[in-house]
């Protein structure tokens, strides 16, 4: 699918460095500047579309509803003013997310990639963590060397956290998931599961994470 | 004009309208009796030898006549006649005298229709003709016609002087009457021309009546009027304090960092290698700048209200994601992990979203601000709709627990120094704090295990308080 991103910027030296931000995170950005031009264009042309409320020629606001109109393709606003309002307007208009300036051109970027990675939760009965395959139905984990031999409270764990890829899940919900939480001592026993299955999975146990003052992160990159 | 002259002006025009119309009544009712009275002199006087004298010689009957003046007759006072003409007719309306005026068709046409006495005005309303059947049927002499000087005035001098002193009484009455009102009138605009310069001025007006409703209405207008005078001020003040505090609170962190961007090119210039590092202070100082401006506007805003101006539903989920991932370029430029976790569900909260984020943005920039390379920092968000608790755990210096309470308070009100303190003692701990209570949200500070500091915001499912 395409990278191409819609930005309805009007502010120069913003709009140019939000264009080299995209640019360089591999996104292709349209940059428009005044919101008549871009209320003819094709929303579904874009994968995001990036929009400044405050802008000359159609107010941003009446923009989205335009938009929302005709397509689903997910809208961030960026807005200068912190009001709540605005935002709630937005929101119940249709738009996915807001960045209030000023912002990191990083925070930006994070934004967008969650815009476009909605839902969170992973909904198939077959999850892929790099090289690491979790099939939900067959309660089997396996990655290039086979399947994994998991004891119940592994496989437990590890579905929990591969259904949440990426995120940090803490230790309670852990334990809630494949222990006793009535049982004493069950967040040293999470430990003892958690070292075994990163014994069991050899060269990935890297993605295996521990997520300082919350728990465990079956992480995505190597 | 006036409300006294209003008042008199229309009294008259009343009382004119009344006398035209008694004088009319009076007018058609002397007219009436004048022509019973004309009928009964008629009868009167052929039955007292007329009738022989007119039936013996007809073509001359009454002969030269001057005017006929009223008589004295027995008995009451006689009804004052007008001078008269008398003139007699057959029953069939013909005269046997030539000089005998034609007998007006409109008078015969009446008796006629069986009337003993009719009576009319004359074309020009300058004579009265009454015409009378004798009391006999037969003979030249049987009708008579009677002609006299026109109708009477509608107001004779007798009844004209009274009207006219009634007339007057009722206006000096009305404009005796009209004082207490007018008075009463007077003080509700006096009252209302001192609201201008005095809004704290009651206005209080006697009496059960419209005026008194008049006044309860100003009063009540200037109640709402004060009302909104307040807020007005309220808001002014807040925006005073505003501007006053930005100007202030910016152009420390705004010279900090020009330094910061001096001292660079200084370095560059003098040939020095500079790495990464050496930027962050100058992005950190820029980052501090604009959460300081998020905080003076929550501030104003929250010193122009009680309570809260927005309740929406807030994905709490969402909430915290956006929060962090705001923070996490500092996090990472600082050398910091910034980790967060939220429940698979997400959980909603009614509150106003742009403060939540406020509170929640405070506490994370404190925890990264004041925390060393290598450190961490956990939000953590667990819980349901109906009870949750939103944790930031760091590993950094904490707060020794005697100073916990005075970071939460604002230092800098009241302070001209508002000097920035370590510990975010400043707006950001005391604006969070603020935030929880008017959410209904508990808000602790308390060490960290291995060292550090862990703030709370709890929801226990007790019902906010209302704005």
């Amino acid at each position: 699918m395409t990278n191409r991103i819609l930005l309805v910027e009007d502010d120069l030296a913003l709009g140019q460095q939000v264009v080299e931000t995209l640019s360089r995170a591999g996104f292709d950005p349209h940059w428009v500047q005044d919101g008549d031009a871009a209320g003819q264009l094709d929303p579904d042309a874009y994968r995001v579309i990036v929009l400044d409320l405050m802008l000359p020629g159609t107010y941003g606001m009446d923009l989205l509803k335009r938009f929302r109109v005709k397509s689903e393709v997910p809208v961030l606003i960026l807005s200068a003013r912190d009001d709540t309002a605005d935002k709630i307007r937005g929101l119940e208009l249709g738009a996915d997310d807001y960045v209030t300036k000023p912002f990191f051109p990083e925070e930006l970027i994070a934004r967008i990639k969650a815009c476009l990675r909605r839902p969170n939760l992973v909904s198939t009965k077959l999850i892929t963590v790099g090289p690491i395959r979790v099939d939900l139905e067959r309660r089997e984990v396996s990655h290039g060397h086979g399947v994994l031999s998991l004891t119940p409270v592994e496989f437990e764990i590890i579905s929990l956290l591969a259904r949440r890829k990426g995120s940090a899940v803490t230790r309670d919900a852990l334990v809630d998931a494949a222990l006793d939480p009535a049982h004493e001592g069950s967040r040293r026993t999470l430990d003892v599961h958690i070292s075994r299955l990163r014994s069991k999975l050899g060269e990935h146990a890297t993605r295996l994470e521990t997520v300082w003052g919350i728990g465990y992160r079956l992480s995505e990159d190597a | 004009m006036k409300l006294r002259a209003r008042l008199a002006l229309t009294l008259s025009l009343a009382t004119v309208s009344l006398l035209v119309l008694l004088g009319w009544a009076q007018s058609r009712w002397h007219s009436q009796l004048r022509g019973e009275a004309l009928a009964e002199a008629a009868v009167h006087r052929m039955e007292s030898g007329e009738r022989e004298r007119c039936e013996a010689d007809p073509a001359r009957w009454p002969g030269p006549q001057s005017v006929q003046r009223s008589e004295r007759r027995p008995g009451p006072p006689p009804r004052r006649l007008p001078p008269y003409r008398i003139f007699a007719y057959g029953a069939d309306f013909q005269s046997l005298n030539p000089e005998n005026p034609p007998f007006p068709p409109e008078l015969a046409s009446r008796l006629e229709a069986g009337d003993d006495i009719a009576a009319s005005r004359s074309p020009n309303r300058r004579r009265t003709e009454v015409a009378v059947r004798m009391p006999w049927v037969e003979g030249p002499c049987s009708v008579v016609l009677m002609r006299a000087k026109g109708p009477p005035k509608w107001f004779s001098g007798a009844v004209l002087m009274p009207a006219l002193l009634v007339a007057v009484v009722m206006i000096l009455v009305a404009l005796f009457a009209a004082g207490p009102i007018v008075g009463r009138v007077r003080d509700l605009t006096e009252s209302v021309r001192t609201l201008g310069s005095d809004s704290n001025e009651r206005i209080h007006v006697r009496g059960n009546d419209e005026i008194a409703e008049l006044g309860a209405a100003f009063e009540q207008s200037r109640l709402t009027i004060r009302a909104q005078l307040e807020s007005l001020r309220d808001r002014e003040t807040a925006l005073r304090n505003y501007i006053a505090n930005t100007t202030h609170d910016v152009m420390l962190p705004l010279s900090v960092l020009q330094g910061h961007l001096v001292s660079l090119q200084q370095r560059i210039e003098a040939g020095e290698t500079l790495d990464v590092a050496a930027v962050v202070p100058s992005i950190e100082e820029a980052q501090y700048l604009g959460s300081l401006l998020h905080n003076l506007n929550a501030m104003a805003r929250l010193e122009s209200i009680e309570g809260l101006a927005h309740r929406d539903s807030v994905d709490l989920n969402r909430l915290v994601e956006r929060v962090v991932e705001r923070h996490r370029p500092i996090a990472i430029r600082k050398h910091i992990a910034l980790a967060s976790a939220v429940p698979e569900t997400s959980i909603h909260f009614r509150g106003d979203l742009t403060l939540l984020e406020q509170a929640l943005g405070n506490i994370i920039q404190n925890a990264l601000r004041y925390n060393e390379s290598n450190g961490h920092v956990a939000v953590v968000l667990r819980g349901s709709d109906d009870a949750w608790d939103l944790t930031v755990v760091d590993d950094g210096p904490g707060i020794p627990e005697g100073e916990r309470k005075r970071a939460l308070e604002p230092a800098f009100r009241g302070n001209q120094a508002r000097t920035r303190h370590p510990h975010g003692m400043g707006l950001g701990l005391h604006i969070a704090s603020d935030v929880a209570r008017r959410h209904g949200l508990g808000l602790t500070l308390r060490d960290t295990d291995g060292g550090g500091l862990t703030v709370e915001l709890r929801h226990t499912g007790q019902e906010a308080r209302r704005p």
